[in-house]
């Protein structure tokens, strides 16, 4: 390994140097390119290696040149996509579209969204040579970082896909969070706003930029239950409560303000209705044409529009929108499906309470038994406080269809405490403090479809697990 | 058998998974056969004290807590002063803590008037306290865990405090303690939830409204085997011998 990437190491400063002798490309400084050159040797080391690892080469990058992002990012039109819930699936939504229509398209679709990630991402694709005109840039920002990624790059558009409470102890509120995005945008105002018309803190944004808005025209069939576990009921002008003509989960729906009149903006793009929902997908009417979205779950439906939005805004044609759709490879533990012997495990990323309420939804469609594997971590990137399990409807879960449910991580008992309120019976539970037995209890119970929900670290730390026995072969 | 219990302002105090100490002793009565009736009572609700056994005061996001704050004063004052003074049980957590004092003073040097239905007040600090804490009472010989999360610094003057703080920082950071006791009023910035790995508190406040209402009782015991557990792990973890 460490011959082979000397080697390396020994061809690209030939490459270095030969560029310089001759004088060509030489827009970039030295020590840019020098830093170019050792972060592109650490994600070729990190990926032989770990398998993996995606912000350390973009750290690395940023020590040697802190404008590394606008030179390595120039040859591409940048999109971000942003929000607290389904960047990630939108993410590779709107990167599957493009790349089968045509277009050119890099993206960090496996979730490395912070600052440094997305350096590591355009590192990974960038050549000295070949310079790629016309090509675009997909990219997922966590709400945080798109202050910083904005300074470096301007992009065609910004999708922002909800804002819902997600980490708390990290942000403060869902106020914190919104305030962190418009800081962002306002680097740069002549970008595209591709905005959730459905979510009320992403209404009158008050920004120079053009803003085009995308929603549910209609009600659909299971939305006027109330939550009164709202994330954000207040209008944002008068602090009145909002009503709701209706809503379509959580927060998200056609509201308004009874006293101010502020109300829910006119949609540019809107799905008008849903066929079918089930687990497999959902079939709708997006502009009043027909889609399946092969990713289960109303959140989905979401993701599908504004990855639709921003298709049909770059001139792609419905065919290419259409069979991208229906075919969307899940990857990273969004819906993603693994087998462990004869056993089917579909896992789904859980990381705030809105999310795991619709990742329930989505299991109650699946009318079949099944068993639950719930993995809670309280590192960091999973959020150190995990009260938020107590904000999660498991109460509303189809207790008839459950077989078993499979607790692990790093805070399962607070788990099962919960699992225990909501009316489950602890003899379907089994508790697993390591990867071993929990894998060991997978493959040797008798359920042959198990739906495990996992926060971020446990989901990343299973995988490589998995991985490391042989059950995945990707592991980003 | 039964108890009334009260959540106030469930709509808009229920940001940290505060919700979970009512599912936790709703379902520690009724796994004991008492049957409960949850209430809920919000903006321009009438409180009526004689209707609760237990009432339940959740934490919020600032924006709400004005609003909570001034229909407090407006609304329910003198009803929860009334409600607390005879002794019936209340417990109030983070935001709603903060709110049963005499004042809060914002980081801008506001002086947001509170309940003052306790003799203790708040003020803010820069610094936000995030983290897991352990605290020890020593009259009860009980150890709680929770998770705190907040910039407001509590001074609860002769008051007696929930416990005294092991690890993390308690109702200011300075004095060593955490939360307070007034009658069988319980105050906490716990979160976590807070009944949810601290079973002995739960049931001390099931306890004492049932002795209220129907005079001494002896609570069965349940298994808290996951509750202890979980517990124990925080305690570990926090270096707490």
């Amino acid at each position: 390994m460490i011959k082979l990437c000397y080697s390396h190491l020994h061809n690209f400063c030939k490459i270095v140097h030969n560029s310089i002798i001759r004088r060509r490309c030489i827009k970039i400084r030295f020590i840019s390119l020098l830093g170019i050159v050792i972060s592109k040797l650490l994600i070729f080391i990190s990926n032989k290696l770990y398998k993996g690892g995606t912000n350390f080469p973009g750290k690395v990058a940023l020590k040697f040149d802190k404008n590394i992002l606008s030179k390595i990012s120039r040859n591409y039109t940048p999109i971000l996509v942003t929000g607290t819930n389904g960047k990630t699936t939108t993410t590779n939504m709107i990167y599957s579209i493009l790349k089968n229509s045509g277009i050119n398209v890099i993206s960090n679709s496996t979730g490395a969204n912070l600052y440094t990630g997305i350096i590591s991402c355009f590192l990974k694709n960038y050549s000295f040579f070949s310079k790629a005109k016309n090509s675009y840039a997909v990219i997922e920002v966590d709400e945080a970082n798109l202050k910083f990624v904005t300074e470096r790059i301007k992009p065609e558009m910004i999708c922002i896909t909800n804002l819902f409470r997600d980490q708390l102890d990290r942000y403060g509120e869902v106020n914190t969070t919104l305030n962190k995005i418009v800081e962002g945008i306002k680097n740069t105002p002549e970008t595209i706003l591709i905005l959730n018309g459905d979510e009320p803190l992403l209404g009158k944004m008050n920004l120079p930029n053009k803003i085009l808005y995308y929603g549910f025209s209609s009600r659909i069939d299971n939305s006027n239950k109330t939550n009164v576990n709202l994330d954000s009921k207040f209008c944002k002008i008068c602090n009145e409560p909002y009503i709701y003509n209706f809503t379509i989960y959580n927060h998200l729906g056609d509201y308004y303000c009874p006293k101010c009149g502020n109300a829910r903006p006119k949609l540019d793009f809107s799905v008008n209705n849903i066929l079918n929902i089930d687990s497999t997908g959902s079939s709708v009417l997006i502009d009043d044409k027909k889609f399946f979205i092969n990713q289960a779950g109303t959140y989905n439906i979401y993701n599908a529009l504004c990855a639709f939005s921003v298709s049909k805004l770059l001139g792609v044609r419905d065919k290419f929108i259409y069979d991208s759709l229906k075919t969307l490879d899940s990857k990273f533990g969004r819906q993603e499906l693994i087998k462990i012997n004869d056993k089917s495990v579909k896992i789904i990323l859980v990381k705030n309470p809105a999310g795991f309420d619709e990742a329930l939804n989505s299991i109650n469609l699946d009318k079949k038994s099944k068993s639950l594997a719930l993995l809670l971590n309280d590192n960091y990137a999973d959020g150190t406080d995990v009260s938020w399990i107590w904000d999660v409807g498991f109460e509303n879960l189809d207790n008839n269809t459950i077989q078993n449910i499979i607790l692990s991580g790093i805070r399962l008992y607070d788990l099962s405490i919960r699992l225990k309120v909501a009316g489950f019976n602890e003899n379907r539970f089994s508790l697993c403090d390591d990867y071993d037995s929990l894998l060991d209890r997978i493959s040797k119970g008798n359920d042959s479809m198990i739906y495990l929900l996992a926060t971020y670290t446990a989901m990343t730390s299973f995988r490589k697990f998995l991985n490391n026995k042989g059950y995945i072969s990707n592991l980003w | 058998m039964e108890l009334n219990i009260c959540h106030m302002y469930p709509d808009l105090l229920n940001v940290y998974g505060d919700v979970g100490n009512i599912l936790i002793l709703k379902y520690r009565c009724e796994s004991r056969g008492i049957k409960t009736n949850i209430s809920h009572v919000s903006l321009n609700d009438e409180f009526y004290p004689d209707k609760y056994d237990i009432v339940f005061f959740g934490g919020g996001q600032d924006s709400e807590q004005t609003l909570v704050s001034k229909d407090l004063k407006s609304k329910k004052k003198s009803n929860l002063i009334n409600y607390i003074e005879k002794n019936k049980v209340f417990l109030s957590i983070c935001g709603g803590y903060q709110l049963l004092g005499k004042y809060y003073v914002t980081s801008d040097g506001n002086e947001i008037e509170g309940l003052n239905a306790l003799d203790i007040y708040t003020k803010s600090s820069g610094k936000r306290f995030i983290g897991n804490t352990v605290i020890y009472n020593r009259e009860f010989n009980e150890t709680y865990v929770g998770f705190e999360n907040h910039s407001g610094k509590t001074y609860i003057g002769s008051l007696k405090p929930l416990g005294k703080v092991l690890a993390g920082y308690g109702n200011n950071g300075e004095d060593g303690y955490e939360g307070c006791i007034y009658k069988n009023t319980f105050c906490s910035y716990f979160h976590g939830s807070l009944l949810s790995k601290n079973p002995e508190l739960a049931d001390r406040l099931i306890k004492l409204a049932l002795e209220n209402k129907y005079g001494k009782f002896l609570l069965p015991p349940l298994d808290d085997t996951y509750e202890l557990k979980a517990k124990k792990f925080i305690i570990n973890r926090e270096g707490v011998q």
